[in-house]
């Protein structure tokens, strides 16, 4: 509390004009690594990455090579970390996770970070998903990202919630009950309304994100596929917006914190009853359950559904950052971290699911079912709801959309202190204040 | 070494006034350049990380500055027009405010009480002060973590109890009060021992005598803190109440692990300013209108300073403010050392109960001098 936050501020700004000088004085070390010239390589990820085994893996197939990795807790604060350190112009590792939800800032400045075309991106490029390896690209088409996982959605049902309400418990009767291929989000709010007039008890954990989802589905999301803000006078983000406010007004939403959940506690309690699942949202869940002492018997499953059709919320990419020292062996670490085969392992470790088409087939045959949730085929059902993902454009602010303008607005929704209408205004008020006029 | 060539003159001056040896002129030197150079490390660092930054964070203010792209157009003082009047900024600063009382006050009142309880001859001393500085050990994010879990709206620890005796729950992160009710809580159980301990300290110099005095004049003990007590510890109470507020006005970890997914809120409840700041600077990354905001606040704190400063002097001279301002000034240094000062407070008193309840002095000099009145050995 007593540490001045100005100094810090400014000692910022004043290493950012520092690093000006130390720049000159990088450059790339030309003479390869091996046994003789050892070299270092620092990797940041952040959340679950899973990547522990496959460091010592590599280190161990390149004699010479050290990795020191560091891991940052959330998206949110990797981002924080990789904007100062971007901001004082140093500090970056020499691989750098970024998350799709803030690539659209780093798109903004990709010229400070390594055109992995220079480094042998164009042979490698089919082995991911087309959208993905695009995702990566900049307008002038640098490379600056290989893809590591995606997170196509499928929706999580708590089996034993169902039961008590009289629904169908089987994952297949589950995703006919939701429509199958054709499930929309008007079924899955009627269904809510349904399970809670049975129950009396909350469908789905917050409106937030089922409002990600939502919009992650839409060809064109916050922004316009030419970077135009794509909000106000959207009629179609309006309706759904509309068609949230309506089931979360009929008590439809437990208010939860999200990526809180009462440490979990309300994954246990039986607070809600369906979830929307990414594929990484599983490894969330599992720390959920964990945190609060809950195991399979919590009847938690995942179904081969999604209401509007697919849909992608998140995943990664390993970027080199122009200031690194050794962009060779940083941008040959990243394309093996990404390869297929190490893809497998890394989804094995974190329980995301992958984003090279070798690896998602091999998932899809070797993995082994989820036993937490009711022993799910994950490979099978995520390779499924990845078909017919689009990759939408993701604007410079379009984090700060998400959770600065869209989330005060939708918790007002939860709390039951506006109407649907006042809500989307108050929303169209934030982003007028916080990114037009910024 | 130009010298060399005016050697005659020089030495024809030497006779009137003797040339000082290189010894005489190293020590003249040493007398008038050494304190400079001692004291040099603090101002050339300060400057190094306080003042060039600051003079930096202002420069910055005048400009166009995205986080990422840097440095764009020159635009003057347009990011302090926009910021005076954007709703968000003053709603930080009312926030700061009404967390900064919410804190200070209750803080230092619990603080002078617990000071006061320590300062009696109680058993196992330094076990008790230690105690009361235990909180201020743990490291603030581990209070704030701790603390955003008992105030969780609906897995708390305090609403659960709340509710099993039949009272609703208190929306801690939602409503803007009790936002701030609790994170003034982690404020004060943070800083709290901390201020006592300094006040206890300040208490421990008030010389016992005095006391003896007072209480053989019939000063009950609760006369005896409010007359002898508090006048003492002024000096002291003023730098506890200066460091609370520049505390108090930059708080930023308490409110920002509070609910760590937001910066201060989903609706900026207990957005304070440095977490607007934040908020500015490293999600809307707009390094511009930061450090326009930094600016703004450092201002703030400087007028809060001179504020403090002016009611502090106020204070400390209001006994003998009439004497004039440099001698009064002098005297106040010596007061610290003795109790001068109280002296005119405690004054008056004694006639006053000694003519109320004539029978009682007695019994209080007699029965407890030896108790409320200890020597301490420290």
């Amino acid at each position: 509390m007593k540490i001045s936050r100005l100094k810090k501020i400014t000692a910022l700004a004043g290493a950012a004009s520092l690093a000006v000088v130390a720049s000159g004085c990088g450059g790339a070390n030309a003479e390869p690594a091996g046994a003789d010239n050892p070299i270092t390589l620092t990797v940041t990820t952040f959340g679950q990455f899973g990547y522990d085994d496959l460091y010592a893996e590599y280190e161990e197939q390149n004699p010479g090579v050290t990795i020191e990795a560091n891991n940052v807790d959330g998206s949110a604060n990797a981002r924080t970390d990789a904007f100062t350190k971007l901001a004082a112009g140093s500090g970056l590792s020499d691989v750098v996770a970024v998350e799709e939800g803030w690539l659209g800032s780093i798109m903004e400045v990709s010229d400070q970070f390594v055109d992995l075309n220079e480094h042998g991106a164009a042979d490698i490029k089919d082995n991911w998903v087309d959208w993905k390896f695009e995702q990566g690209t900049d307008p002038e088409g640098r490379v600056i990202g290989y893809g590591t996982d995606i997170g196509p959605q499928a929706l999580c049902f708590n089996g034993d919630l169902f039961e008590a309400a009289g629904l169908p418990t089987d994952r297949e009767e589950v995703a006919e009950l939701f429509g199958g291929d054709d499930a929309t989000w008007e079924t899955y709010f009627d269904l809510g309304r349904q399970y809670n007039e049975a129950t009396g008890k909350a469908w789905y954990d917050q409106s937030s994100f089922v409002w990600n989802s939502m919009v992650n589905q839409m060809d064109e999301g916050y922004y316009t596929a030419d970077g135009e803000l794509n909000i106000e006078g959207n009629e179609k983000m309006r309706a759904q917006f509309d068609l949230l406010a309506a089931g979360t007004a009929d008590g439809l939403s437990a208010n939860q914190k999200q990526f809180d959940w009462g440490n979990g506690k309300a994954f246990v309690d039986g607070s809600f009853a369906v979830h929307v699942c990414p594929a990484w949202m599983l490894g969330t869940i599992q720390e959920q359950l964990e945190s609060a002492g809950g195991g399979p018997e919590t009847g938690w499953d995942v179904a081969d559904v999604f209401p509007g059709g697919a849909s992608n919320w998140g995943g990664a990419f390993l970027s080199v950052p122009a200031t690194s020292e050794r962009p060779a062996e940083a941008a040959a670490l990243a394309a093996w971290l990404t390869a297929p085969e190490q893809q497998v392992k890394q989804s094995a470790a974190a329980n995301n699911f992958p984003s090279t088409l070798e690896a998602q087939a091999e998932i899809v045959e070797t993995a082994k079912p989820n036993e937490l949730f009711n022993d799910a085929p994950y490979g099978e059902i995520f390779a499924s709801r990845a078909e017919g993902v689009i990759a939408q454009f993701k604007g410079p602010d379009d984090s700060v959309i998400q959770e600065n303008v869209f989330a005060p607005a939708l918790k007002m929704l939860d709390n039951g202190t506006g109407t649907a209408d006042e809500a989307w205004d108050e929303a169209v008020t934030l982003l007028n204040d916080l990114v037009v006029n910024n | 070494m130009t010298t060399t060539l005016d050697r005659p003159a020089a030495s024809s001056a030497a006779i009137t006034k003797p040339r000082p040896t290189f010894r005489q002129r190293l020590n003249v030197f040493d007398v008038k350049a050494s304190p400079y150079l001692y004291i040099a490390p603090f101002f050339i660092l300060f400057a190094l990380v306080g003042l060039f930054p600051l003079g930096y964070t202002f420069v910055v203010s005048l400009f166009d500055w995205h986080l990422l792209k840097g440095q764009g157009e020159f635009v003057g003082l347009q990011n302090f027009r926009e910021v005076l009047q954007d709703r968000f900024f003053w709603n930080s600063l009312f926030n700061t405010m009404s967390i900064f009382l919410l804190s200070t006050i209750p803080q230092l009142v619990v603080a002078i009480t617990i000071a006061a309880v320590l300062d009696q001859n109680l058993r196992a001393r330094t076990f008790w002060r230690m105690s009361i500085l235990l909180p201020y050990i743990v490291t603030p994010v581990a209070v704030a973590m701790i603390f955003a879990n008992m105030f969780g709206e609906q897995y708390g620890l305090i609403n659960n109890i709340l509710g099993a005796v039949g009272i609703d729950p208190v929306l801690w992160m939602n409503e803007t009060l009790p936002s701030h009710i609790a994170i003034a809580t982690m404020v004060n159980w943070r800083w709290t021992g901390y201020n006592a301990l300094i006040l206890l300290a300040a208490m421990q110099a008030v010389p016992r005598d005095v006391y003896e005095a007072a209480a053989i004049d019939g000063a009950r003990p609760l006369r005896r803190f409010f007359s002898i007590t508090l006048p003492s510890i002024r000096p002291t109470m003023i730098f506890v109440v200066i460091t609370a507020t520049i505390g108090g006005l930059q708080i930023f970890t308490e409110p920002k692990l509070f609910d760590p997914r937001t910066a201060g809120g989903t609706a900026r409840q207990f957005q304070t300013t440095v977490l607007y700041l934040w908020e500015m600077a490293f999600q809307r990354q707009n390094f511009g209108k930061a450090a326009t905001i930094a600016w703004l606040l450092f201002i703030i704190i400087i007028l809060f300073g001179i504020l403090n400063w002016l009611i502090s002097r106020r204070i400390a001279t209001s006994g003998d403010s009439r004497n004039g301002g440099g001698p009064a000034r002098r005297r106040r240094r010596k007061r610290s050392a003795t109790p001068a000062v109280v002296l005119p407070a405690v004054g008056p008193q004694p006639p006053a109960p000694a003519a109320d309840q004539p029978p009682e002095p007695p019994v209080e000099t007699a029965g407890r001098p030896a108790g409320t009145t200890p020597r301490r050995g420290t």
